[in-house]
């Protein structure tokens, strides 16, 4: 088989996620010109350069009332007109999915420059209301319909499954939490940057960290989230065109040295029954992520420099800890004990705060760990960088664990 | 000189590690600024102590600051007490010591003197005042105490507004100020401005003198059309005399009138505060605290607007729009990210109610380039307090979008100096220069 073309990271550009796009009265378009307009100027490409566009955005139908994301890329700049463009879907993994097809396009040698943006308004409706629309990532009709937030008790479910298997304490995911936060200070465009937390009010259980459902409380769950993410994704030939035009090496460009990719079904129950007697809780996720360092050759997570990990949950963090390996399975305690997975620890995860603390506007959460992974390793992450990051590995989920997608950047 | 950024960032871990802060005390635990600033400081200190005339009255202040912040863990930091009976105990002990008293200055200065008598020789002495002369509190102080004194002017509510002024008086030590200017950005998540020890400092010198210009044309215009001309397209989340109900009168006038009194500038005339506000205040209107400003509801809860002509409220409905067009087509631009196009057409807009709306902005612009090197060193402090403290638009971000020559033409045309900065800058300079600010947040659709 001949040799798949590398697939470059040129940059990008992320929205600041504590803005409230509904109290600015505007249309979700306003964000996605900001986010690809800062990615032009950030990368210094013109409009015209951009070959082919994708859009990951989950349910703006529900949250605006609109479809045809891709199409709305052409009112960004006049030069996007006649642009080839797509808008793809697979719930808060739907940022990555575009990623995923737009880096198999330009694999494909069919386009040397692709610009993909996530994008979701979420603060359009009530907590409620957008809760019930986020149990359309679940089997709405079997696991969300007439259920209160549906998925912070799916994934409290998660947890119970842990307790049952190997035991899990409050404490581990209070501490998740807490380093969520604590990086998300650090993190201008962090949603819960000035936010009060620390480690005993994670641990709080009065009326200001309320229980949304099972083990799960205000402090374990992200938050609703407005914001884009854009980056622009080139071949090796456009690449090698762009580093002569800004007078760097080529080698100094991220590439996305390896990608993982793997369904679950949908109904969380079914997930678990077929993980029975197996060591990991989601044996597919573990599959995406083992993938991923497969294809970058990476060996395993000691490659592996930092993590932009999908916590829209503590749950989910904890999950991920084992199945990246920083553990053995269910061991994710001991990370968090050792201070591994903390700022300046031996893998950080989620140095930019993650979901719960740089916020998920779900369509756009993919896009935005690969951009944090294309800031860390080109040493650009300001006060969230880990010293000397080479490699950064993503892990990006849809539903209780269905849709899973990894990326590994480096250079 | 002054600086108004922050202290340089290679120098900060050891600036910070140059003294610790592990215990403030606040004086005026009980009010708004007090127990929003008390909360603020549990985030980053592990005890703090709000004072208050009675320990009723600073129970009350920690039980404020619980809800302002949503966590009961703020009462782990905090202890609490009063004037006459721990004082001078904890005074005696604190690291710093934040006044947020009455904005009075005899008042003030009975503080000062009872905290210059207790305090360590080495403590901080901060006054969260918003327009006070910083060397006139100090006056009749010890040495060790203007040595240690500074203002540190927090906006309200400070757990959410991070834009903070610092000055420092005359004899501060310039150490000292380059400490707190550190703590506050690493720990606090502070955007720190450091400005001259004049009347409202930077902020509310600039913020204030457009805020009272919009009262005094609803005197002609009617507050309803000035806040819809001066309004969110303009570059702000909140119209401007609703802002002035919110602040609430009395503290405009505080505001206004220091800065009348105290400052001269080419704009002098519109610092003074209109007849008519004074007159509604007689009669005991001071805006939302009392239930009308500029706006209100009646008893059967119809919204109602002030005639400032007649002193009276009428009802909202019973006011008429003109023609507005152009604010609807900005609006529609802004809508959908066109913010360029958006300001472009504001500063090409035709007819006299455009004509307003460009005084009052591009006035905007030309008193914040003329308070360079009077309130902050360079541009980028006032840009930096009004879009991080005022939440506005702030006057580089204005002419970045509405561009050089247009914003030139826009003040010109309305009767207003051109700031020498301006006039004397290439076309294509771009004047606001923080990357780490969303642009598009300033300009609100309607």
């Amino acid at each position: 088989m001949a040799q798949v073309p590398e697939v470059y990271v040129l940059g990008g550009y992320q929205t600041d996620f504590a803005r409230n796009w509904s109290k600015e009265k505007k249309h979700f378009v306003a964000m996605m010109r900001e986010a690809v307009l800062g990615a032009l100027e950030n990368t210094k490409v013109e409009p015209k350069e951009i070959e082919v566009a994708h859009v990951g955005n989950f349910a703006g139908e529900l949250y605006s009332k609109q479809g045809h994301f891709g199409a709305f890329f052409l009112e960004i700049d006049p030069a996007f007109s006649g642009l080839p463009t797509s808008r793809h879907e697979a719930a808060c993994a739907s940022g990555s999915i575009a990623i995923l097809a737009a880096s198999a396009e330009i694999e494909a040698q069919r386009y040397g420059l692709a610009c993909v943006v996530g994008v979701e308004q979420m603060k359009t409706v009530g907590a409620a209301e957008g809760g019930d629309y986020l149990g359309t990532a679940a089997w709405y009709e079997v696991e969300a319909k007439d259920i209160e937030f549906p998925f912070p008790k799916l994934f409290g479910k998660l947890g119970d499954e842990y307790d049952k298997r190997y035991g899990l304490k409050d404490e581990h995911l209070a501490h998740i939490s807490t380093i969520n936060y604590a990086n998300a200070k650090l993190n201008p465009n962090a949603q819960t940057r000035t936010w009060y937390m620390n480690y005993d009010h994670a641990m709080s259980r009065d009326q200001f960290n309320g229980n949304i459902g099972g083990r799960i409380h205000i402090s374990d769950c992200s938050q609703v989230t407005d914001g884009a993410v854009a980056i622009l994704l080139a071949s090796p030939a456009y690449a090698k065109k762009w580093a002569d035009r800004m007078g760097v090496p080529l080698e100094s460009i991220p590439r996305i040295k390896g990608w993982g990719h793997n369904t679950a079904r949908i109904r969380f129950e079914d997930k678990i029954a077929e993980s029975r007697g197996s060591k990991y809780v989601l044996p597919h996720v573990r599959s995406t992520v083992t993938s991923a360092q497969k294809r970058a050759g990476v060996g395993d997570v000691s490659g592996i420099d930092a993590i932009e990990t999908h916590d829209c949950f503590t749950t989910s963090e904890y999950m991920a800890i084992d199945h990246f390996g920083l553990t053995a399975p269910g061991e994710s305690w001991k990370a968090i004990e050792e201070g591994d997975i903390a700022l300046g620890g031996r893998t950080p995860i989620n140095p930019s705060g993650g979901l719960i603390g740089a916020g998920h506007p779900v369509g756009a959460t993919g896009v935005r760990q690969v951009l944090d992974g294309y800031k860390q390793v080109t040493g650009t992450a300001g006060d969230y960088q880990v010293e000397g990051a080479k490699n950064v590995q993503t892990l990006n989920i849809g539903g209780s664990g269905t849709t899973s997608v990894s990326f590994i950047i480096g250079t | 000189m002054l600086s108004t950024t922050a202290a340089a960032s290679a120098k900060s871990s050891d600036l910070l590690s140059s003294r610790t802060i592990n215990h403030v005390v606040v004086l005026g635990a009980n009010g708004a600024m007090g127990l929003g600033s008390g909360a603020l400081f549990t985030t980053a200190v592990p005890r703090v102590t709000f004072l208050a005339r009675t320990k009723d009255k600073a129970d009350g202040g920690l039980a404020a600051a619980v809800k302002m912040v949503r966590s009961s863990t703020v009462e782990n930091r905090v202890d609490t007490g009063s004037y006459d009976e721990d004082f001078d105990r904890v005074v005696g002990e604190a690291d710093l010591i934040f006044e947020a008293v009455t904005e009075q200055l005899d008042l003030k200065n009975e503080f000062f003197e009872r905290i210059d008598k207790v305090r360590r020789p080495d403590s901080i002495v901060a006054t969260v005042t918003s327009g006070l002369s910083i060397n006139q509190l100090a006056e009749g102080r010890s040495d060790s105490f203007r040595k240690h004194f500074l203002g540190l002017h927090f906006f309200n509510p400070p757990n959410v507004i991070v834009g903070t002024e610092l000055i420092a008086g005359k004899d501060t030590d310039p150490k000292l100020v380059d400490f707190i200017d550190a703590f506050c950005t690493a720990r606090l998540g502070r955007a720190m401005v450091r400005t001259a020890d004049t009347p409202g400092f930077a902020g509310n010198r600039i913020g204030f003198k457009v805020l009272n210009e919009c009262a005094i044309l609803a005197e002609e215009h009617g507050p309803l059309l000035i806040d819809e001309l001066v309004g969110p397209y303009t570059g702000r989340a909140m119209t401007p005399l609703a802002t002035v109900d919110l602040v609430g009168w009395d503290i405009h006038r505080a505001i206004v009138d220091n800065i009348y009194d105290n400052a001269s500038d080419e704009a002098h005339e519109t610092l003074r505060l209109p007849e008519y506000m004074a007159d509604m205040m007689a009669k005991g209107v001071l805006g939302r605290k009392t239930g009308a400003g500029f706006f209100g509801k009646d008893d059967a809860g119809q919204r109602i607007v002030l005639d400032p002509a007649t002193r009276k409220y009428v009802p909202k409905s019973s006011i008429s729009r003109p023609d507005l067009a152009f604010i609807d087509t900005i609006s529609n631009l802004h809508r959908v990210g066109r913010y360029v196009d958006g300001m472009r057409a504001f500063a090409e807009a035709k007819g006299p109610y455009a004509a307003i709306a460009q005084k009052v902005i591009g006035g905007y612009i030309s008193y914040s380039f003329h308070r360079v090197g009077e309130v902050t060193d360079d541009i980028s402090g006032i840009d930096r307090i009004m879009g991080y403290g005022f939440n506005w638009a702030p006057p580089s971000v204005l002419v970045d979008a509405i561009g050089l020559k247009r914003a030139i033409a826009m003040i010109d045309k309305s009767g207003l100096p051109v700031p020498p900065a301006l006039a004397n800058a290439q076309e294509g300079t771009t004047f606001f220069d923080d990357p780490q600010v969303n642009l598009g947040k300033f300009f609100v659709a309607a």
